[in-house]
């Protein structure tokens, strides 16, 4: 708790009468980076304007370093934004654009000339210093934007979704990159993404949001294996979640089945939710599984065949580097290891069935869900 | 680009390329004619030459119309600044009371001034009215006819054209650029001056244009407002094209036109000159 950079206390705020960040608490430590990750709408982008000074939250503290800095305004504020869609200056070119903080704070021309060039270099941008925003291509202009937000060294680098608008390849370059800068100059970063890969590859600490609330913080690996609730479970990675009944500590019932478990610590017969990853499941011969069901849908996905297995009404999603045949009657095998057990929450029973599954509907569903906790 | 786009294009294009071939390529060419020829349609250089002749009205033309422009530049890009500021549905209505006095006739709007300014018009009146009533006895302001009805006159008439597109660019800057700077440190007044007004200079420019033009080629304005005192290079032009004052010479007044269509030409040269390092940006009129 002692290197705390960035303290927000009882954050809410709303729009038009719409409650975007409910009673928020959350401490950033001092040159970790930070992802908030969450659907459109889940409140983070808000969460950053409000650490940036343009949003003044409705009740709560904003404290950085140790300070109260509520009322003060985004150009005192030693915190810097990457945007979206960049926000170049385009009256301006390259070198101009990076100068731009440093001009502001009246920095001799030689002094801006050594920091705007040791910036290109830091961005692989050097020799562009005379070219017109215009002519650049969109990561080109995305380093620049870094360049020009890092020039005038803040202690905070706020980046809202910086590689939303790059294509994939790109996008996985700029991640390095981004994580790269972020180790060598020893800053904060607080990222907001929805992409759940983009925060489990760079992130020390991820915080995932939902409807203004924190659902939970943690590191990556914590996220992925110990999701908190079925929100967590499903919006990180692919999730089997079906109901179960803890019998005792280490024991759970699912699937008309009783596995052995890791989990302990809740009531005897507590009904809870169970999650599996597709990628934890075994095919096994029909009868040596401990669940049995029959493969209605087979997809070749390069690295594995994502197959669904319908066991009792319930469709599971598996990954398996062997392929299956739609039809076939399967076994499937567990590891204790493999099955996470959470308390039921608000979000039990609205995800981890893969019934009507498609990518592009399991992007509509989550969608549908947040429109149904809006009402 | 296949075959039957250009056609389409051209087919599109048509009534438009016929309509400036006829109302603007073919006058222009007439000018051009009557401005090298005499009376007798010989060629000849003395109309060109006898144009020395007027060279103060050019300069006081163009020194009105500069006046002018300037006053304009100045009330309107405060105002077009505020109108971008205001919510959504205010800025519709502000654009619309600025553009409500077009709905009006030119003619009519300056007339209009003509009743307000006169010796015995509303303004004069009032305070006669008002310092009769303290027992004195006043003569009024001459305002009428003279540089300064003028120029207010321009003003009046050729403002809208000035806030409009200064709006149109105000409005099309990035907000997020905005707070970018914000967020690098800078203040009110550095946002305004390093990101707001170099980016609105495209509006600006075209403002500009828009004034100017008209303002330096006017005779109607000068005419109703100015009472003959001044004459701007419009009335001599005027002049000599309806004979108002003297003989008919369609010569004199071609070449009269001529050179202030250069002079017009030589100036938004320079203008565009300016414009271009911000054209990239869009911009320009609506």
């Amino acid at each position: 708790m002692a290197n705390n950079i960035i303290d927000l206390k009882n954050i809410s705020v709303s729009f038009d009468g719409e409650q975007i960040l409910k009673n928020m608490n959350l401490r950033i430590e001092d040159k970790e980076f930070l992802t908030l990750l969450g659907p459109s709408g889940c409140g983070k982008t808000t969460t950053l304007r409000i650490i940036a000074g343009f949003l003044q939250p409705d009740s709560g503290d904003v404290i950085f370093d140790g300070k109260l800095i509520n009322g003060v305004p985004a150009h005192k504020r030693q915190v810097n934004t990457i945007f979206q869609r960049y926000a170049l200056f385009t009256h301006l070119n390259v070198f101009e654009n990076i100068a731009f903080g440093l001009r502001i704070r009246k920095t001799p021309e030689k002094e801006i000339k050594t920091a705007v060039s040791e910036m290109l270099e830091l961005v692989n941008l050097k020799g562009f210093e005379t070219r017109d925003i215009n002519s650049l291509s969109g990561g080109q202009q995305q380093r620049v934007a870094i360049a020009r937000a890092l020039v005038v060294k803040p202690r905070v680098l706020l980046l809202d979704e910086p590689l939303g608008a790059l294509d994939l390849k790109l996008r996985k370059d700029m991640q390095n990159e981004l994580k790269n800068i972020q180790q060598r100059l020893g800053i904060t970063f607080i990222y907001v993404t929805h992409d759940q890969e983009e925060a489990l590859s760079m992130s020390d600490k991820i915080v995932v949001m939902n409807n203004g609330e924190i659902q939970q913080i943690g590191t990556p690996i914590d996220i992925y294996n110990e999701p908190v609730n079925a929100f967590v479970a499903d919006f990180i990675g692919e999730s089997n979640i079906v109901d179960g009944i803890m019998r005792e500590d280490f024991v759970v019932d699912f699937s008309g089945n009783t596995f052995k478990c890791l989990d302990k610590g809740f009531g005897k017969n507590e009904a809870v939710d169970v999650v599996v990853r597709p990628e934890d499941v075994d095919v096994v011969p029909y009868d040596e599984g401990m669940l049995k069901g029959t493969v209605t849908s087979v997809t070749f996905k390069g690295v594995h065949f994502e197959i669904i297995v319908d066991i009792g009404g319930f469709k599971w999603m598996i990954q398996s580097t062997d392929e299956q045949f739609v039809g076939d009657n399967i076994g499937l095998y567990i590891e204790p290891d493999a099955i996470h057990i959470m308390k039921k929450s608000e979000y039990s029973g609205l995800y981890g069935d893969f019934s009507s599954y498609s990518e592009e509907f399991d992007e509509l569903s989550n969608a549908d869900a947040e429109e149904e906790e809006n009402e | 680009m296949n075959k039957s786009d250009t056609r389409l294009k051209r087919i599109m294009t048509a009534p438009f390329s016929v309509w400036m071939a006829i109302f603007v390529i073919v006058p222009i060419g007439l000018v051009l004619y009557y401005a090298f020829t005499s009376s007798e349609g010989g060629f000849t250089l003395e109309n060109i030459a006898s144009i020395w002749e007027y060279r103060g009205t050019y300069l006081i033309s163009i020194e009105l119309a500069l006046v002018a422009t300037v006053i304009c530049l100045l009330m309107a890009y405060p105002l077009a600044y505020s109108i971008s500021k205001m919510k959504a549905r205010r800025q519709q209505t502000m654009v619309l009371l600025v553009m409500l006095p077009m709905w009006m006739n030119f003619l009519i709007r300056t007339y209009a001034w003509m009743t307000i300014l006169e010796d015995t018009g509303l303004i004069n009146t009032f305070i006669k009215f008002l310092l009769s009533l303290v027992g004195y006895e006043f003569e009024g302001f001459t305002m009428i006819n003279t540089n300064g009805a003028i120029v207010l006159g321009m003003v009046y008439n050729f403002l809208p054209y000035m806030v409009l597109p200064i709006y149109t660019v105000l409005t099309k800057i990035d907000r997020s650029v905005i707070e970018a700077a914000r967020d690098l440190g800078a203040g009110g007044m550095d946002v305004f001056t390093r990101v707001i007004l170099p980016q609105s200079v495209p509006g600006i420019i075209s403002g500009i244009t828009m004034v100017f033009v008209p303002a330096v080629s006017t005779f109607v304005i000068s005419k109703l407002l100015g009472g003959g005192m001044t004459y701007l290079i419009g009335d001599i032009i005027e002049n000599y094209f309806l004979g108002n004052t003297g003989e008919v010479n369609y010569n004199v007044g071609a070449a009269l036109s001529l050179v202030l269509m250069v002079l017009i030409l030589i100036s938004m040269g320079i203008m565009n000159h300016f414009d271009e390092d911000a054209e990239t940006n869009g911009g320009g009129l609506f």
